[in-house]
């Protein structure tokens, strides 16, 4: 335990050295209130359903990628990871302790946008069993991605083209929950679409908790996957001795 | 306290190691040497494990590199080559965050001062690696290995970037630390190595070509002897005093002294006869007036240049076969 908090402690802190992590923070603050602002008004109801559906594709192509890039890509470009991996310190904790400072960091941008349901029980009487479940479907979702994110970095040690690849990895995931891309998959071959869409889109599951039912079997999707990745990533820098 | 036996490494169907063995004792300090490319760094990083040998097997302090890395790791301290740091991290930040993972806990602070006194970075203490001059971000990263008091130094190339006055103080800190450590530093720097090290183990091309005392080396890369003489006397004289010894392989004379003197290079095999106690007795029968008399060594350049190549000349051969 005290490993992963000495790893998490000098990963998050990085965070806030680089100019990178705040202003991915404030693109995708700004990008998803005004976002929501529009469907807001054009609408006019009081619930958070029009943030929530366009959070998934926003997390997925840009500010997961753009925050899970320097994980491991920066140590190989460093030639830091040499002496990490090499301090007596098991590989899966230096993974858990980078994953959750990354974590946290997204925690901390996804409260940035807290003041949407402030402004909603201002003007007016939300119904917050779907926003507190979107929040909480938001975390998960958002652990699952930065899981596939620090994967994927630790196989190159160029930060944009780990992005490039997190972002396309995310994006397919989440388009795939969409009811007409499996649609278009099936016609070209039957059966594989449906699949896909069942079990591995995003989307669906996410939709479920947003909704505010708590579903165990979209939780177990989430955390499985996400403890999933992060055991193929420690796994993945150990085979890298042979 | 280190052991590779019949190690093997190779990177796809590259060859970095091949069949190496070698052990160390406890408190010896090794020159790793050889030219680039030879495997020196390849057979640091197995020893850190940082990699994994294809085929043998290595320990340090009696742990197994693949079966128990953990316990490896916590007695190495490491400087690689390519002198890794994390360059948005103040100097003392960093130094405190290898202390941490290394697990010192009580010991940080006392440790910390230590560190940073032996590497002299006080006052660069508050700055960020990023600004850092060469020099001290060597120093920095070489005071990270050695945070935690390891038992055994793995250094790649410890002074390369210091200017001559900092590479003479690392000089003094390795030896100083050398009373109760294991090390091994790489380098292709040769008078380094004879400087510091107890023994040198020469690796080309992925082969361990020599292993011994510096002075074991020489004698083995050169079976000629050479002294050389400078008298007060004519050339003719000389000549036929040297024609009394048959041992002598070879005259060369120095054409840079004056007229009335003879300076000379005498090369002969130091096997057969002792040369110097022979040159004693011509000049004392001929009441020579001695101006320099030296044994001359081969320089370590060429030294190395020779045994690099002599292993160049066997691995052509078997590559014959």
């Amino acid at each position: 335990m005290k490993d992963i908090s000495i790893v998490f402690k000098r990963e998050f802190r990085t965070y806030f050295y680089s100019p990178i992590a705040y202003v991915f923070s404030i693109i995708f603050i700004v990008l998803n209130t005004s976002l929501y602002m529009f469907h807001f008004f054009f609408i006019g109801n009081c619930d958070m359903r029009s943030f929530f559906s366009s959070l998934p594709l926003v997390l997925g192509l840009i500010f997961i990628p753009a925050i899970s890039m320097r994980l491991w890509s920066e140590e190989k470009k460093l030639g830091t990871i040499e002496l990490l991996l090499t301090m007596p310190v098991r590989t899966e904790y230096i993974v858990l302790g980078k994953f959750l400072a990354s974590f946290a960091f997204y925690l901390i941008a996804l409260a940035g946008t807290l003041t949407i349901p402030v402004a909603l029980l201002i003007l007016g009487k939300p119904d917050f069993g779907p926003i507190i479940g979107g929040y909480f479907g938001a975390a998960l979702l958002g652990g699952f991605f930065l899981s596939i994110g620090i994967f994927i970095s630790s196989f190159f040690s160029d930060q944009i083209i780990s992005l490039i690849i997190t972002s396309l990895v995310c994006g397919f995931l989440v388009l795939i929950g969409w009811q007409y891309v499996p649609m278009v998959i099936d016609g070209w071959i039957p059966g594989l679409g449906e699949f896909l869409y069942k079990y591995i889109g995003v989307t669906r599951h996410f939709n479920d908790i947003e909704r505010g039912v708590i579903n165990i079997q979209s939780i177990i999707y989430f955390l499985s996957f996400t403890m999933l990745f992060l055991y193929l990533n420690a796994k993945v820098l150990e085979r890298r001795k042979y | 306290m280190i052991e590779l036996q019949n190690v093997s490494k190779y990177y796809g169907t590259v060859c970095a190691l091949d069949d190496v063995s070698f052990s160390i004792k406890k408190g010896e300090i090794i020159g790793l040497v050889g030219p680039n490319g030879a495997g020196k760094t390849t057979a640091m990083k197995i020893i850190t494990t940082y990699t994994a040998p294809t085929r043998g097997k290595a320990s340090v302090g009696g742990y197994d590199v693949i079966e128990n890395p953990l316990e490896v790791r916590r007695l190495i301290g490491y400087l690689p080559e390519t002198v890794p740091l994390y360059d948005d991290m103040l100097v003392s930040e960093y130094l405190e965050f290898m202390g941490q993972i290394r697990h010192l806990n009580g010991t940080l602070k006392k440790r910390l001062d230590w560190v940073v006194e032996a590497c002299g970075l006080e006052s660069v203490l508050k700055r960020k690696i990023g600004v850092l001059s060469k020099g001290y971000r060597q120093r920095t990263c070489l005071a990270q290995a050695m945070i935690h008091d390891p038992d055994v130094l793995i250094l790649d190339e410890p002074t390369s970037g210091l200017d001559p006055i900092q590479i003479i103080g690392i000089r003094e800190l390795i030896k100083q630390l050398a009373k109760d450590k294991t090390i091994i530093l790489s380098t292709h720097i040769l008078p380094e190595v004879s400087t510091v090290s107890d023994r040198i183990l020469v690796i080309s091309r992925g082969r361990v070509v020599a292993d011994g005392s510096f002075d074991d080396l020489i004698s083995k890369v050169t079976k000629r002897g050479s002294i050389y003489i400078a008298v007060k006397t004519g050339k003719k004289d000389f000549q036929a005093a040297m024609k009394s010894i048959t041992e002598i392989d070879e005259l060369s004379f120095d054409g840079t002294v004056p007229r009335n003197i003879v300076g000379c290079h005498i090369y002969y095999n130091p096997a057969k006869i002792d040369m110097v106690a022979e040159l004693n007795k011509i000049i004392r029968e001929r009441k020579w007036d001695i101006l320099d008399f030296r044994r001359e060594r081969l320089s370590l350049e060429e030294s190395f240049i020779r045994l690099t190549q002599s292993s160049d000349l066997k691995n052509g051969s078997s590559n014959n076969r």
